[in-house]
């Protein structure tokens, strides 16, 4: 029992670490098609792919990548009544999202490879 | 900043902000302008999610909770702000400033302050030496002396105490031109290797994941 219950935990932490780590490029491939506001890119995550541990964590990470040149931000007034603030790509946050992806595409298929074995021999 | 008054919004206003002012309570070394930008842009996600028409009304406790604990991300917040400046700082004041608060934010940030002062203390202490050697040539320098057991010793020296019997003196007044060309390298490099390490532990933190998992890959495929 306890040894189901620690390897639990371990694989909850990998999930964990995982996503944090897919959080910058999840951010930026939201914002490819156009400026989005912070609760927007959060419904965007949650919607496509369930990366969000905190909410919270988000507005850290994207005032990081603001002073990192990656992103740029504006207050636009909303019809609700109060200001958002919208965040968009900069040229180099473009460059650099398409840098990850090409980082991801590679590793995802090396990762596939490695797996194969598994899924062929469980049918 | 207006904001929608609907009745559940009023209802909603005192525990909001008691959440920001906690929140803004804990940001350290954060400006005014970025704490306030900050603020303002949580309490914008704060009020569209509990008035948003589409779904059904999120609870105030419901939304602050998603949004994480104050404290912690204040803490996050701070950091990210913190290690931005130090990495653009040209001024050694400002960079120890910038690391003094990123050492009261994390263990890694104690380490390097503590190099940094003792970096730039011994650049300061040079600096000093050349400055005072026109004023009291004798008791500054650097002497070579025997003591008694025969050994050579040498002798930095800043201060009015006179120098060993039978010393002779190294340097001179080269001590001028060279301990100002000492201290200025030492405290550029004390810059440098703490912006080095401020990049580094930015890396790690920010999606150093990924490009961990890559390199390791390569090995396998």
């Amino acid at each position: 029992m306890g040894r189901g219950a620690s390897e639990q935990s371990i694989g909850d932490k990998w999930e964990v670490q995982l996503r944090k780590g897919c959080l910058e490029l999840a951010i930026l491939a939201a914002l490819w098609s156009g400026r989005l506001y912070g609760l927007e890119i959060l419904r965007r995550l949650e919607d496509d792919s369930n990366l969000v541990v905190s909410e919270g964590t988000v507005y850290p990470l994207l005032s990081r990548l603001k002073a990192l040149g990656l992103v740029n931000s504006e207050w636009v007034e909303s019809e609700g009544g109060h200001p958002r603030k919208y965040y968009s790509l900069t040229k180099s946050g473009k460059q650099r999202v398409l840098e990850m992806a090409g980082i991801w595409a590679r590793f995802s298929s090396s990762i596939g490879k490695l797996l194969d074995p598994l899924s062929r021999g469980s049918l | 900043m207006i904001f929608p008054q609907s009745e559940h919004n009023k209802q909603a206003q005192p525990q909001i902000e008691n959440y920001l002012s906690t929140l803004r309570s804990h940001l350290r070394g954060v400006s005014e302008p970025y704490a306030q930008e900050f603020l303002a842009e949580l309490r914008s996600h704060i009020y569209d999610k509990i008035s948003d028409g589409e779904t059904s009304p999120a609870s105030v406790d419901e939304v602050l909770t998603a949004l994480g604990s104050p404290k912690e991300l204040a803490r996050e917040f701070s950091a990210s702000v913190v290690l931005d400046a130090a990495n653009e700082s040209k001024s050694s004041l400002r960079m120890l400033l910038l690391l003094f608060r990123w050492a009261s934010l994390s263990v890694a940030g104690l380490f390097v302050f503590l190099g940094a002062i003792a970096g730039y203390f011994v650049g300061g202490v040079l600096l000093l030496c050349a400055a005072m050697k026109p004023l009291h040539p004798h008791a500054v320098g650097l002497w070579a002396f025997h003591d008694a057991t025969g050994d050579l010793n040498l002798s930095f020296r800043l201060g009015s105490a006179d120098p060993p019997a039978g010393a002779h003196e190294l340097l001179g007044w080269w001590i001028v031109p060279l301990g100002v060309l000492a201290a200025l390298v030492l405290i550029l490099s004390t810059s440098r290797l703490a912006q080095w390490c401020v990049r580094k532990f930015r890396a790690s933190t920010l999606a150093g994941t990924l490009g961990g998992l890559q390199t390791k890959m390569g090995r396998f495929s």
